[in-house]
Parts: C-alpha cells; structure tokens; sequence
C-alpha cells in the first residue's frame, strides 16, 4: 500500500468511526459546559471562559485516557478491536480539543488584560523547584507541542518517510505527553480548584490506564500456552474445521512469535501475525475479497504467498502447512517473505 | 534583549524556515526521497495528502532537509 498517498483513505467504517468520536466530543464538551454554567453561573467574561477551559480540558485528557486504553483492551478482549482501527484520527482530533484548550487559555488572559504576565509565569526558573506554585501552564504545552508532533506525522508518509521503528518511538511519546497532562491537571487543581470532582477522574483515569496496561503484560506473559509441536517439531493448531472461515487462529511458536493460520474455504495459509504495516495483529483480521485483510488500517495480503496485491510491494512471512491425520500442522520456521505455502485441503474434508 | 524575546524570535525564525522547507519539500521532493533508488517514476502524492504532510515537514524540516539531501545524491 506503498505506491501513492492519499490525503485520507477513506472507507465506510472510518466514516462512521469519526461521525461518532467528533459527536461524543461535542457532546462531552457542551454537557460539561451546560452543567456547569447552571450550577455556577459565571460573574464576567473571565469566569465564563474558564468554564469552556475546562470543558476542553477535561475531554481531551478524557480522549487521551481512552487512547492510552483502547491498546491493552483490544489485547483483553478483540471486541474492542474496532476502536483500535482508525485510533489516528482519534489522536488527530484530541490535539485539536487540547489547542482549543490552550487557545482559551489565552484568550483568558487576555480579558483579564494580563496577557504580559505570561511569559514570566512560564519564564521564572525559581518556580520550577516548587511543588505548590509550579508553572503547570509549561506541562500542557509541552504536552500539546507533543500531541501537535504526533499529529502532524501520523499520515502515513511519515511511517514510510520515518521507517517504522523511529515512527513507533516518536508515537510512544504519547506516554510521556500523558504524564505531563496528569501533572498539569494534578498541580492546577491543587493551585486554583477546591472541588472533588477533577482530582477523583485524575485518580479514576490514571488508574484505569496503568491497570489495563498491567493486566494485558500479565495475560500475555500467562496466557501463551506452551504449543504442542509433533515429533518432528511442527506445530499442532487441530481441525481445519476449528479455524472459522475467512478468519484465523494464532498459534505461538516456541521462540515467541506468532503465527496466523488462516482458512479461506478449503485454503489454508500460515503467515506471520505482524502486519508489514505498523505490527498490527493479522491473525485478528479477516479475509475480505480474497485478501488476508489487517485490522487496523485495512493493509492486504494474499494468503497464498503473504504478498500484497499489485501494485503494492509489502510481503509477509508465510509458514508452510500440513494436513497429517485430520490435523492442520505448521512448520514454526519462516519462509522467505513472498514464497507460497498455502494449501488446499483434499474434497471432502471435513469443515463445519 | 530579554530572554522571553530570544525564545519568540527563536521560535518564529525555526517556524518561518519549516514552513519554507516544508512548502518547497512536499511540492516537489517528497515522492523522490520515497522512491526506490533508480526507481523512473517517483512516489505519487495527491494535494491532500501533500497539505497533511506539511506540518510535520515544517515540525521536523531539518531531518527532512538532510533526507532531501541524500536523496539528491543518490544516482
Ligand atoms: S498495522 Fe496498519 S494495516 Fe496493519
């Protein structure tokens, strides 16, 4: 998927994926606000901005809470792979919910005529040794100018012009980016808020990030059953019939890796589970008009041979397969990217 | 000059030479530098996706000035 770029490749689901993020955010946003200015009717203009700083403020460390979780939930539980899909533009959109926030802040500022004071809040050093009284203003910019960073290499040029690894370290910034907009809500609440209400989200969101992150490690360390290998050391995966059609299982080979034996009818194909994309988990895709389809981002290939469909150029890995005694078996070392192993299973073998 | 003012200027001269880079990089080189070496025909881009690369050109212009570099001695 490598020949020409587009602005966006648009599909259906991602269509839909957006309409419902940008609604829930508006929605998110103009509650938040309504609540608020009813509870607490603001007094001046100043008083009413502030209400619409928080509004923002809260939804994009809301959306980027949901980010941070949707990676370890999608490992949990697959149904929740669907949000994993097109999670881009969800970071593309909390940037712009974090600027409208930022932007505010200033606009804030300026109707109190204070906007001078500024760049000397953020500019006294001394300030930065203390723990009440800290420049917090200085975390969430530093956190936007990481999220402006992400946003602005999340196209996929950047993965190609970037190659993968540096593209994957530039994005687990996010992590760092997440930690300062936790200190920067911590340390403004502290400063200026006396309600319950943002440090119990803080403390619930924080939690439930670290939680989830910890709980998908653990499944992945205890969940991996050893494989059960035959005598020649090839990897027993059971009945054709056990792998659904148009989908696959994942077995794990004993170094670790793992592979994605797929059914397309009476095809049977083994490639490698990372996607030549971005690592996606291939084995939790589908085959879709013939093509082995990645879940995030919809990158093909075809199971015969692991190789994109022309004019693309990516290749997988493919492994070879056997059937032995009514048992799928798959030989847990790769072949070339590229080289066919696919088999058909003989007529009349079993399938449902 | 006050240290605010250093870090303004700074910050607008880093901004005004991305966006310089940045504008001249997604209009004419950044299927070249995509391309495989020898490859005839350079990666293609659409306007779209030219205008979604440019902030990040502009963030990261000098790594993309050296890539531009490279390329342009590449054969
Ligand atoms: S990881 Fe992006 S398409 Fe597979």
């Amino acid at each position: 998927m490598s020949v020409g770029f587009r602005a966006v490749q648009w599909n259906r689901d991602k269509i839909v994926y957006d309409a419902i993020l940008i609604a829930a955010t508006a929605i998110y946003i103009a509650g938040f606000a309504a609540i608020v200015w009813t509870a607490n009717p603001p007094k001046n203009l100043p008083d009413a901005i502030d209400v619409w700083i928080r509004a923002f403020g809260t939804a994009a460390f809301l959306m980027l809470t949901v980010i941070l979780c949707i990676g370890p939930l999608a490992r949990l539980d697959r149904r929740f792979l669907t949000l994993l899909y097109n999670r881009r533009h969800f970071g593309v959109l909390t940037f712009f919910v974090a600027c409208v926030h930022g932007w505010l802040m200033i606009e804030w500022f300026a109707a109190q005529d204070a906007l001078h004071t500024l760049m000397p809040e953020l500019m006294t050093l001394a300030d930065y040794g203390k723990f009440i009284g800290f420049p917090f203003k200085a975390l969430g910019i530093a956190a936007l100018l990481i999220l402006f960073l992400m946003a602005a290499t999340s196209h996929d040029f950047w993965l190609a012009f970037l190659t993968p690894p540096v593209w994957k370290a530039l994005h687990m910034l996010l992590y760092a980016a997440y930690a300062m907009v936790v200190m920067h809500v911590a340390l403004g609440i502290m400063q200026y808020d006396r309600s319950p209400l943002i440090p119990a989200m803080l403390i619930v969101c924080f939690g439930a990030v670290a939680a989830l992150h910890l709980l998908a490690i653990w499944r992945e360390r205890h969940g991996d059953r050893g494989p059960t290998l035959t005598a020649d050391g090839w990897i027993a995966v059971g009945p054709p019939a056990s792998i659904p059609d148009k989908a696959a299982r994942i077995v794990v080979a004993p170094g670790g890796e793992r592979i994605a034996v797929f059914r397309d009818g009476s095809e049977i194909g083994a490639l490698t589970n990372l996607c030549a994309h971005q690592n996606g988990p291939l084995g939790e895709g589908r085959i879709i008009d013939g093509c082995v389809t990645c879940p995030w981002h919809g990158y093909q290939y075809r199971l015969a041979d692991g190789c994109a469909p022309a004019p693309f150029t990516e290749r997988l890995a493919t492994y070879r397969v056997r059937l032995s005694g009514g048992t799928l078996e798959v030989d847990p070392h790769p072949l070339p990217p590229g080289t066919p192993a696919s088999i058909h299973l003989p007529n009349g073998a079993p399938l449902a | 000059m006050s240290a605010e003012i250093v870090l303004f200027l700074a910050v607008a001269v880093y901004g005004a030479a991305g966006l310089a880079v940045g504008a001249a990089f997604v209009t004419v080189a950044a299927g070249r530098v995509l391309s495989a070496p020898g490859a005839s025909q350079p990666v293609s881009f659409t306007f779209g996706a030219r205008l979604l690369i440019l902030p990040g050109a502009a963030a990261l212009w000098p790594y993309v000035l050296l890539r531009w570099r490279r390329a342009l001695r590449q054969p």
